[in-house]
């Protein structure tokens, strides 16, 4: 059953040196003219299913001008919404104002993700964005003015990053007391302007360091370690992340997008232009059982808790354990079985890909 | 045709000093084929022949030619001129009266002009001396009729100036072998005695048999004996090579031809060996000692399924080559395999591609390795090929390996790079021969062992590509050798042993444990690697633990690329051997080749 929607922005006012997202410099016509294509996509594709996630990213959502916004909300109204959904906005710090909180706030829009990556100026050449730490705060307390659930991204493993530097930017996300931090290690890209210049990369062990920290402090603060990547307060995991990662499907509109609908995985062209003319799809794939299956083996053990061998069960009618030789993984700790569910250990969370590996390796099925 | 109107011969030289193309034109002026007929180099039939320029396998071919009012038969041999091959070079000579002997006019003599004239000399033939390729614009005709005089002792007005390209001086030439060469001095009337001196096998026919018919004849239907192994066969069918294939009901004494008999294998002939009648037969001819093959080394399927194809891909190679042994071996680390034994580095090289390239099938090498000759504490001698079967310590009372004694021919200026390299490679100085005022020839005995490895490659860097080399096995000497293990993660991986000096030992084991730990990626635990001779730890690095292999951003939706991202790591895993709980990667495997001292 279909729950979950994607919508992407591609338009920012500043372009960060290190995105390789989907994104274009904010232009007011090429975005009404893109919010029409948008909106041609998602009624010739939306089936009034009730959703209960809808996530606009970009980009920069936060950019659009009011005016756009409200064709855009116009948009995001065709949509049927369950009692207790979630619809997360993602924000630009510095768009943030009271005006902007109220109008999502009057769209339906209860949950904010506010691209922070840090808090230290010192990084403000590199990332190639403005980082200014108090106004942050403040626009961050606004946000929670207005929102109970507000998202912050956290990037680490920037070049010329110490530990401390990363210390000093986690005790600020602690003290702002949001809902959820998602963290991520910065990858340097190809087609990306750090790339371009030749940034290297630091290196794997302090890199293990820096995640082993993220992990420690945020956990000793109250928040639950759920996703690789993902942390929250008890009861504030990203229901439409977990869309993802619980290897469901999902509506991906807009250009960059990738969905899940109907055994096909799609992506969007990512070519805005493109997509003004009308051109959608550029990549499909029928995903039969044995993707299906390791994809839910690739996502699930993302999680903290794993998968649920019950409800793989319940799922694919097939043991996890038949399907998977994991004996040996597990004689070897490299994966830990309870009762109910199968889980990466923490200490191998930052090495996932090969135990995923070693258990897509060990398939049986072909 | 007329016994004294006969003339067998071959050609020997250094490669590349143009033998190939001088055959080629001799077929041309003979009117054995037409120009248009003429692929470059035609005896060379193998493609890898072809593009390594090399000629592997011997060919004959006769030739018919009117030189005065005469017609002659002129039977050419071919001969390999790499050193690995050099028993086949010997082979061919033996069937031989005559031999040509090209000297390249811009190179002189190189380390193969001597040793394959030495093997010509050892088999009493008559030698026409000639300097080829004399229209290159840095031909020296002067100075190398001078490395000729010097070091052969053959007279100015002996040596003949050919130009193999544009055909100058072929005329000279056909004459001298005429003049020169002896016509073979067997008689038809006496019983059948010919040699063996190469076989082929084919499909339809079976094995086909080269041979030289030294005395006697012998017929389509004749019942003929091998002397040496008993076996008798039914002709049926005898022919020439012209170089077409043309089928004679007899081939009589002096001639070189072919012969089948519903022969299946190669195998069941041994090169060297006398045909004669099995109604009447004669004595065996002095043949010519079988070489032994000198190097050794594991090959394995890199997917394990494909054994069965590996055999058979060895099998049809052993068809036509007799000198490539091989016998099943299981390998803790690589799984099962084969021992395979080679003439030299080269030949090893030549089957490791054929299989790759002829069979599509992907190998693991381990590194090569001599045959050692282990005398035990109960008088037992044992030969190991494999060095992780070599007895524990304590149970030999010596190990001898196989030495070799060097031609190495460089300017004079190089001289002391090359000593250093002997030196270094365990070599004692014998002596220096001075071909020209500036080029000597340096003689050094070596570990055989010491050369299967890197050292031509080395030679030729140390004196700018001027070296060439050649060598002959002197025998066994006695070495103080050690086994030297290698363990990963604590376990002993077989196909990493080796066996080296123990003078050696302690900056060989360094150089691997660290070539190791460069080659094999992280693990999810640290590894450690460890050379050690018996129990004795000598060297000792450990790859770190795997720090990081994750996904580690924070959107999802893109799965198709994350699945992608896996899917690259999973072939890359695919192709690694693993040994206990640690992933190799094949290169891991020959490594150990790579130590630089």
């Amino acid at each position: 059953m279909l729950k979950s929607c994607y919508i992407h922005i591609p338009f920012c006012k500043n372009i960060c040196n290190y995105c390789d997202f989907c994104k274009n410099y904010y232009d007011e016509k090429l975005v009404l003219s893109y919010l029409k294509s948008l909106q041609k996509e998602i009624k010739e594709n939306y089936n009034k299913e009730v959703l209960s996630t809808l996530y606009v990213g970009g980009g920069t959502p936060s950019a659009l001008s009011y005016n756009a916004l409200d064709i855009l909300f116009k948009i995001t109204g065709l949509f049927n919404l369950n009692d207790n959904y979630e619809f997360t906005f993602e924000c630009n710090y510095e768009d943030i104002t009271d005006n902007l909180l109220q109008k999502l706030k009057d769209n339906g829009v209860n949950r904010i993700s506010i691209g922070i990556q840090t808090f230290n100026d010192k990084f403000e050449k590199t990332l190639g964005r403005k980082i200014n730490k108090k106004e942050m705060i403040n626009k961050i307390n606004l946000t929670k003015k207005y929102f109970k659930n507000v998202n912050l991204d956290l990037m680490y493993a920037l070049p010329g990053q110490t530990l401390s530097d990363l210390k000093n930017d986690i005790k600020c996300f602690i003290n702002a007391k949001v809902t959820h931090v998602s963290t991520y290690s910065l990858m340097i890209e190809e087609h990306t302007k750090l790339h371009v210049d030749g940034v290297l990369q630091i290196n794997d062990d302090i890199q293990y360091k820096m995640y082993k920290m993220i992990t420690k402090m945020l956990s000793c603060n109250g928040y639950k370690h759920y996703e690789i990547s993902n942390f929250s307060l008890p009861g504030h995991e990203s229901k439409h992340n977990l869309t993802y990662w619980n290897n469901l499907e999902y509506y991906g509109f807009g250009a960059g997008a990738s969905g899940f609908i109907g055994k096909i995985r799609y992506d969007n062209t990512k070519s805005i232009f493109n997509y003004i003319k009308g051109i959608t799809r550029v990549y499909e794939e029928n995903v039969d059982l044995v993707k299906m299956i390791k994809d839910e083996v690739m996502l699930g053990l993302r999680k903290i808790e794993g998968i649920n061998k019950n409800d793989f069960k319940n799922r694919y009618h097939l043991e996890l354990n038949d399907v998977f030789s994991l004996d040996e993984m597990i004689k070897n700790k490299m994966l830990i079985e309870t009762k109910t569910n199968v889980f990466i250990p923490e200490k191998y969370l930052f090495v996932s890909n090969e135990i995923i590996l070693n258990v897509i390796l060990n398939c049986n099925l072909n | 045709m007329k016994k004294e109107n006969i003339r067998n011969f071959c050609i020997i030289a250094h490669i590349d000093h143009g033998k190939s193309t001088l055959a080629d034109r001799i077929m041309e002026k003979t009117g054995a084929v037409t120009k248009r007929e003429l692929k470059d180099q035609l005896l060379d039939s193998m493609d890898l022949e072809r593009e390594r320029g090399i000629t592997i396998k011997l060919n004959a071919v006769s030739m018919t030619y009117k030189n005065g009012n005469e017609q002659y038969l002129l039977n050419l041999i071919d001969t390999p001129g790499h050193v690995d091959f050099s028993y086949e070079v010997s082979r061919s000579l033996a069937a031989c009266e005559g031999a040509v002997l090209v000297v390249d006019a811009s190179q002189g003599i190189e380390a193969q002009t001597i040793a394959n004239l030495y093997l010509a000399l050892e088999n009493n033939l008559t030698i026409i001396p000639i300097i080829n390729k004399i229209d290159l614009p840095n031909a020296d005709v002067v100075k190398v009729k001078k490395e000729i005089i010097d070091t052969f002792g053959f007279k100015e007005d002996e040596i003949i100036l050919t130009s193999a390209k544009t055909g100058s001086g072929i005329d000279e030439l056909l004459d001298a072998i005429i003049n020169k060469i002896p016509s073979p001095e067997g008689k038809d009337e006496e019983r059948l005695q010919a040699l063996i001196f190469d076989s082929v096998y084919e499909s339809y026919r079976g094995a086909i048999i080269w041979l030289r018919i030294v005395n006697g004849k012998v017929k389509v239907g004749d019942k003929v004996k091998m002397l040496s192994t008993g076996a008798e066969y039914e002709v049926v069918e005898l022919g020439i090579h012209d170089p077409k294939e043309k089928k004679l009901n007899e081939l009589t004494s002096g001639d070189v031809g072919y012969l089948c008999a519903s022969i299946k294998s190669v195998s069941d002939i041994k090169v060297g060996d006398t045909i004669t009648l099995a109604a009447d037969p004669s004595e065996l001819l002095p043949g010519y000692k079988p070489m032994k093959p000198m190097v050794f080394c594991g090959l394995y399927p890199v997917e394990s399924n494909r054994y069965t194809d590996l055999r058979d891909a060895l099998d049809k190679l052993k068809l036509n080559d007799a000198s490539l042994s091989f016998e099943p071996e299981t390998s803790t680390a690589l799984g099962f395999g084969f021992r395979c034994g080679f003439l030299g580095m080269l030949h090893m090289d030549v089957i490791e591609e054929r299989i790759e390239r002829e069979f599509g099938i992907n190998i693991v090498a381990t590194s090569p390795s001599v045959v050692y000759e282990a005398t035990m504490t109960n008088s037992e001698t044992l030969l190991i090929d494999n060095p992780s079967q070599m007895p524990s310590k304590e149970k030999i009372k010596e190990i001898k390996e196989p030495y070799i004694k060097t031609n190495i021919i460089v300017p004079s200026g190089y001289v002391g790079s090359v000593m250093q390299l002997c030196q270094d490679k365990r070599g004692t100085y014998i002596n220096m021969d001075y071909i020209a005022s500036d080029r000597v020839n340096i003689h050094y005995d070596i570990p055989l062992s010491e050369v299967v490895y890197d050292f031509f490659d080395k030679l030729k860097s140390f004196t700018k590509g001027y070296a060439s080399f050649d060598y002959e096995v002197i025998g066994y000497k006695l070495s103080n050798l050690v086994k030297m293990d290698i363990l990963i993660n604590g376990e002993e991986v077989d196909a990493l042993s080796i066996i080296t000096h123990k003078d050696f030992a302690y900056s060989k084991g360094k150089v691997i444990v660290e070539n190791l730990r460069k080659l094999i990626p992280r693990q999810l635990f640290e590894v450690p690697i460890q050379a050690v001779i018996g129990t004795k730890v000598i060297a000792r690095s450990d790859i770190k633990a795997m720090k990081k292999n994750v996904l580690a951003k924070c959107y999802g939706g893109d799965i198709t690329r994350k699945r992608k991202l896996l899917e690259k790591q999973k072939e890359g895993k695919k192709r690694m051997k693993k040994v206990g709980n640690v992933e190799i990667p094949q290169e891991a495997f020959l490594s150990v080749l790579k130590v630089d001292e």
